[in-house]
């Protein structure tokens, strides 16, 4: 007996993928969104049970006034993942060498946008002590090179989520790291290597399963932890 | 509606200060208990809770802080910060200054109004919700506005301001109560060591509390809750294991009962709940109630007589009176059991 409402952003692969099939199997009525539209609709398919799916660029203010209305067709929201993100230029430059205009689509993506949908997106998930969970990294804490502008967006997501969780009263604010997983985001910061070591992202869900059932309090969270 | 309990509280038995500051330590209050099944009142202190309750009950607390929610706007006007709504909005009581502390204050200004706060901070009223009661909007978070610039919420038998970390119960831990969940008030470390090595279980919900300076009859106002769902599946387990559910607080009465199905089962939620217990709606997720002495004539009584019965619970008021109990936030504590 579930009747949650979720929104997961970059939902059509990787991790957004796997954490969005998980919650339609856990009975979630969900909301996906990715740019690619074909392999959203294929996304869609696969995750079945009850979902609508809006293509779209997260960083699109129209788009995410779509998703907004969205929210309010679905008659609520309980649980709001940021997941879409960029890695930005790549192969990874030095930040000595980062192309700026790029530098800027990465804070937009990853720091403007899921605050920008966040705020829209509070007053419904307010009335129902619903969750954001922001999809983070530990290229945020760690000084990695060639992820200075990965990991400063994301540090700055990082403590967007520590003050949401200081202001809001009623949702839950969760920040998690999900560890290196096998994805195409992974795959693009190391082109050409093997990184069929990596867990796919399905091997890390069931942490976040955890996290959101039950109710953690406010904070920053490593998957495997969670799973641990 | 049930006719309220009524009788006469002597201004003697009025607490002004923290225990702590009278010379009593925080645990050592006194705590009246009353049995339904003895139909018994007995003295004791709120030291020896650990012995009154049995290995397997399971004491549920409230780990809502008390923010500094009053807010001086001018010399004769403060605004007392009560309720977080959906919205981002919040309900805040205006109170007029007097000689012995603060009253209501009808603030007679149109809608969309604004006020301006110390550190500049703007209110805005959106809309009046009561005679003394705002929709109000401020420009800036509230939580962390208050921390920065808000002061305890006190009232006329308080005489002076004490500091934030005297309004604060052991449990705390999410900022968002406009007074004091102060049942949990008496609870030290070592209590709560001494509950744990004798195997009573504790388990926490948050239920952020308004004012409570309703006027009479009128019920409290929705409140900001959350029932973990570790917490629910604990509270069915002791209950069917045949252990007590102790409610510490009418807090948190108002949280579970806001989740427990005809069944008696407590389901995970979090929201905003309106629901009020009285002898009519009864309880069905606790056993038993440690709380405060409240007023004459305020709705808390009528959840106390769901829980006691209108009869020993005017015994326990009599008993209460006679020997001497004190009122309020800082006061003595009542522990009713089944």
């Amino acid at each position: 007996m579930n009747n949650q409402i979720a929104l997961v952003t970059g939902a059509s692969r990787g991790l957004g993928l796997a954490l969005a099939s998980a919650l339609s199997r856990e009975g979630y009525t969900l909301i996906i969104d990715a740019r690619d539209c074909d392999a959203l609709a294929k996304a869609a398919a696969e995750i079945g049970g009850q979902v609508t799916a809006i293509p779209g660029d997260i960083a699109d203010p129209a788009h995410r006034a779509e998703l907004a209305t969205a929210v309010q067709a679905a008659g609520g929201l309980d649980l709001l993942v940021n997941n879409a993100g960029t890695l930005g230029a790549h192969p990874l430059p030095a930040l000595a060498d980062y192309p700026v205009a790029e530098l800027r689509t990465v804070f937009e993506v990853n720091v403007i946008a899921p605050v920008a949908l966040t705020q829209l997106l509070l007053p419904p998930l307010r009335g129902r002590g619903g969750a954001v969970l922001n999809i983070t990294s530990d290229a945020a804490v760690e000084a990695y090179a060639g992820w200075g502008g990965y990991g400063a967006a994301k540090a700055a997501l990082e403590q967007a989520s520590n003050v949401l969780a200081a202001e809001e009263q009623t949702v839950r604010v969760w920040w998690a790291d999900p560890g290196d997983l096998r994805t195409e985001m992974h795959q693009q910061a190391f082109p050409g290597e093997d990184i069929s070591d990596r867990p796919l992202p399905g091997a890390v869900v069931p942490g976040f399963l955890r996290l959101i059932g039950e109710r953690l309090p406010n904070g920053r969270y490593r998957a495997q932890e969670l799973l641990s | 509606m049930t006719a309220v309990m009524d009788f006469a509280l002597p201004a003697e038995l009025e607490a002004h200060e923290p225990a702590e500051h009278r010379g009593v330590p925080r645990d050592a209050v006194r705590m009246l208990v009353s049995r339904g099944s003895a139909d018994s009142v007995t003295h004791h202190v709120f030291g020896e809770l650990p012995g009154l309750l049995r290995p397997g009950d399971l004491l549920v607390v409230n780990t809502s802080g008390t923010l500094p929610a009053a807010v001086r706007i001018e010399d004769q006007l403060s605004a007392h910060f009560s309720t977080a709504l959906a919205d981002g909005s919040w309900l805040v009581e205006f109170r007029g200054h007097n000689s012995t502390g603060t009253s209501p204050a009808h603030l007679d200004r149109p809608a969309g109004s604004t006020v301006t706060l110390p550190g500049g901070a703007v209110l805005t009223l959106e809309c009046p919700v009561s005679w003394r009661l705002w929709r109000a909007r401020l420009s800036t978070a509230v939580v962390p506005y208050l921390l920065r610039h808000g002061k305890p919420i006190r009232y006329s038998y308080v005489g002076q301001d004490w500091d934030i970390a005297d309004y604060q119960t052991v449990f705390a831990r999410i900022p968002g109560s406009a007074e004091m969940p102060s049942a949990s008030r008496p609870f030290t470390p070592a209590v709560v060591t001494e509950l744990a090595a004798r195997g009573v279980l504790i388990a926490p919900v948050t239920l952020h509390t308004g004012v409570s300076s309703l006027e009479e009859g009128e019920d409290p106002y929705p409140e900001p809750f959350d029932v973990p769902p570790a917490t629910a599946r604990l509270v069915n387990h002791v209950r069917w294991d045949g252990g007590r559910v102790i409610a510490a607080g009418t807090t948190v009465v108002r949280a579970l009962e806001t989740c427990v199905d005809s069944d008696g089962l407590v389901w995970p939620s979090a929201g905003w709940t309106s629901h009020v217990v009285t002898p009519l709606t009864g309880v069905r997720a606790a056993d038993g109630l440690l709380t405060g002495l409240h007023e004459p004539r305020s709705s808390h009584l009528r959840m106390l007589e769901a829980f006691a019965g209108p009869d020993l619970l005017r015994r326990c008021y009599e008993e209460a009176v006679r020997a001497g109990y004190l009122w309020h936030e800082f006061g003595d504590v009542h522990l009713m059991l089944p």
